[in-house]
């Protein structure tokens, strides 16, 4: 205590008011310690991701990945050889629409809506740190949990088929990996501008499945339904692709693999003539808006 | 570090949450801001610590506009929100880690552990914050508020769901802030006697206005010295009988189901004797004080002369 009372003396000058002369407006807004923003961004981020790793998240969703892809990949019965490989990792793709964007959106929704819940936000709100860069370090914090999840859970299912497969195929899984990592960070994305624009967790929860349920469900076969139904020309085709990140990945996955067939919407997103860097490039932003989003919604919200 | 609050208003839609206060703080004091539900404690507070700008007046912190400042504010007001909590899988030290590393504080163990002991939760600092009472999660929060070694200190409802024995373990941290440091503590608060024990000035809001201004003592002694006596009827149907015996003796005003009459000391007594005991169901003599002041205050419908530059003046020369 006599550390404190000397500090709050020595740095300010009694002035004749019986105020302190202090830090004026430009003192103030030069970098300061605390200014380095970049700093806090990753001290939020770590918190995050030991909370994660210690609330058992990391765990369950490595789990989940690994026994669902273990799953397929055992029971699957393709055949041995390059047409085996396909058909696995093209199933793997489907289940993986599925269950990632799911999992992200559970992991995501209570990310900022939950902390507010819990006292969290209002403590770190109280910190001189910008409220942009509380969002966009829980987000990271969570996306490096969830990347982790989603490569080792993956990945040891395709380790199984590489030994089963040989490596001809490392380089299509390697792609089919790391496009499940960015449809989990879209999801986790989207889960975090829920979670930021919801008052409540249960809110953001329900918002959250009817997302998973738009992406995953019905904008595809409203897409199949349009291309069916009306003479769509190769943009609204590519719009229609890029709109919906799931589809995005299954373009992506599916063009890795060389295989159209059989996969819904993307058989006719194959053939939308999209490269691979447009839709990583779509994929980048169907991630970073929201979480710019989130940054920007966040600036508004009242505690 | 004095705090200057000059004709601020802040408007939410309809909402009129601040209608023009103006006061100082004086550098070093400790300062309560009172207020009923919705009087605008919490969006004076959250203008002050830079969470919203206001629509229109200024507000600063040692000389730096708040308003300017925006987050940067916060290197200067350490802030205890009413609503802070934290994650229960973490340790109260690593709260504090969490903290001191978003402020940049250097020595970040010597501080951790000195504002762990100003608190008094040195023994439960390595235990997960899940197994804290109450208070203790309150007390975690003034220690990272204290981390900073902030000149201002704003404590919003500090001692809000605290036992009593909480209470008292609040009061008397924060007495040991005001004696041992130079910080200027900011506090809200319903409850008049702790406002009246720690703070040497008070501003009482009221509809976002403020309606009275001024040093504990000025406030307490400057009504007319006279005593209330309140009482709550046995039953709903003696409330005339007591309203007619309560008129003869004093001003008599009714707050859920009390009959508060403001008398003289001597015309006390004769009222205690005219009622009769069987009609009464609690009886309360008041003398006169800051709970005199704020019901005073918040009774008056009209106050203009306490957002008057005069009376701001005045106001900072009876706190210095």
């Amino acid at each position: 205590m006599t550390d404190r009372k000397r500090t709050a003396t020595d740095e300010q000058t009694p002035k004749p008011d019986g105020g302190y002369a202090s830090a004026t407006d430009a003192e103030l807004s030069r970098a300061s310690d605390s200014g380095i923003w970049y700093r806090q961004l990753l001290v939020v981020a770590e918190t995050e991701y030991r909370l994660a790793v210690r609330g058992r998240w990391a765990v369950a969703l490595t789990a989940i990945f690994a026994a669902f892809a273990l799953g397929l990949t055992t029971f699957s019965g393709s055949s041995v050889g390059p047409e085996g490989f396909e058909r696995t990792v093209a199933s793997l793709a489907v289940l993986a629409v599925y269950l990632v964007p799911l999992v992200a959106l559970a992991f995501g929704y209570d990310a900022v809506v939950g902390r507010e819940e819990n006292g969290w936000l209002h403590a770190l709100f109280a910190l001189p740190v910008e409220r942009a860069w509380i969002v966009v370090g829980t987000a990271l914090g969570r996306a490096v949990v969830l990347a982790s999840a989603t490569v080792v859970g993956f990945g040891i299912a395709g380790g199984f088929l590489l030994w089963e497969f040989g490596l001809a195929g490392f380089d299509a899984y390697v792609t089919f990996l790391l496009a499940s990592v960015g449809l989990g960070l879209v999801f986790l994305a989207v889960g975090v501008l829920v979670s930021t624009l919801a008052r409540e967790k249960t809110h953001a929860l329900g918002i959250s499945l009817l997302v998973w349920a738009w992406f995953v469900l019905v904008h595809d076969l409203l897409g199949l339904g349009l291309v069916a139904a009306f003479d769509l020309s190769a943009g609204a085709v590519s719009a229609m692709l890029l709109a919906n990140p799931t589809g995005i990945f299954r373009a992506l996955v599916l063009g890795a693999l060389g295989a159209a067939g059989d996969a819904g919407f993307a058989t006719v997103l194959a053939e939308s003539g999209l490269s691979t860097g447009v839709l990583v490039g779509a994929l980048v932003a169907w991630i970073v808006v929201p979480i710019a989003l989130a940054a920007f919604a966040i600036r508004r919200r009242r505690l | 570090m004095k705090i200057t609050i000059t004709d601020v208003h802040k408007r939410y839609g309809d909402v009129v949450a601040l209608d023009g206060p103006s006061f100082e703080i004086p550098s070093g004091s400790t300062f309560g801001v009172l207020g009923t539900n919705g009087a605008g404690k919490t969006t004076l507070f959250e203008l002050l610590v830079g969470h919203d700008r206001p629509d229109s007046g200024r507000i600063e912190v040692g000389g730096v506009d708040v308003e300017r400042a925006g987050h940067r504010v916060r290197e200067r007001v350490a802030f205890l929100p009413e609503h802070a909590g934290f994650p229960p899988a973490m340790t109260g030290r690593e709260v504090l880690s969490v903290h001191a590393r978003i402020r940049g504080i250097a020595a970040r163990e010597e501080r951790i552990d000195d504002a762990l002991e100003t608190v008094g939760l040195t023994d439960a600092a390595d235990r997960a914050v899940s197994g804290y009472s109450n208070g203790m999660g309150r007390r975690l929060g003034l220690a990272s508020a204290l981390l900073a070694e902030p000149p201002v200190l704003v404590l919003d409802e500090p001692t809000a769901g605290l036992d009593p024995r909480g209470v008292a373990t609040f009061h008397r941290i924060i007495e040991r802030i005001d004696r041992e440091t130079d910080a200027t503590v900011v506090l809200s608060s319903h409850v008049l006697g702790e406002v009246e024990r720690l703070c040497d000035s008070v501003a009482i809001l009221e509809d976002g206005e403020l309606r009275a201004v001024g040093s504990v003592d000025e406030l307490r002694t400057a009504g007319d010295g006279r005593v209330t006596v309140a009482v709550r009827p046995s039953a709903d149907r003696d409330r005339t009988r007591l309203l007619e015996t309560a008129q003869r003796y004093g001003d008599v005003t009714e707050t859920a189901g009390e009959i508060a009459v403001a008398c003289e000391r001597d015309a006390a007594l004769e009222l205690c004797a005219a009622f009769e005991s069987d009609l009464v169901d609690r009886f309360e003599v008041r003398e006169p004080g800051l709970e005199a002041a704020f019901h005073e205050a918040l009774e008056r419908e009209e106050s203009e002369p306490e957002n008057s530059p005069d009376e701001i003046a005045g106001a900072t020369e009876v706190s210095t």
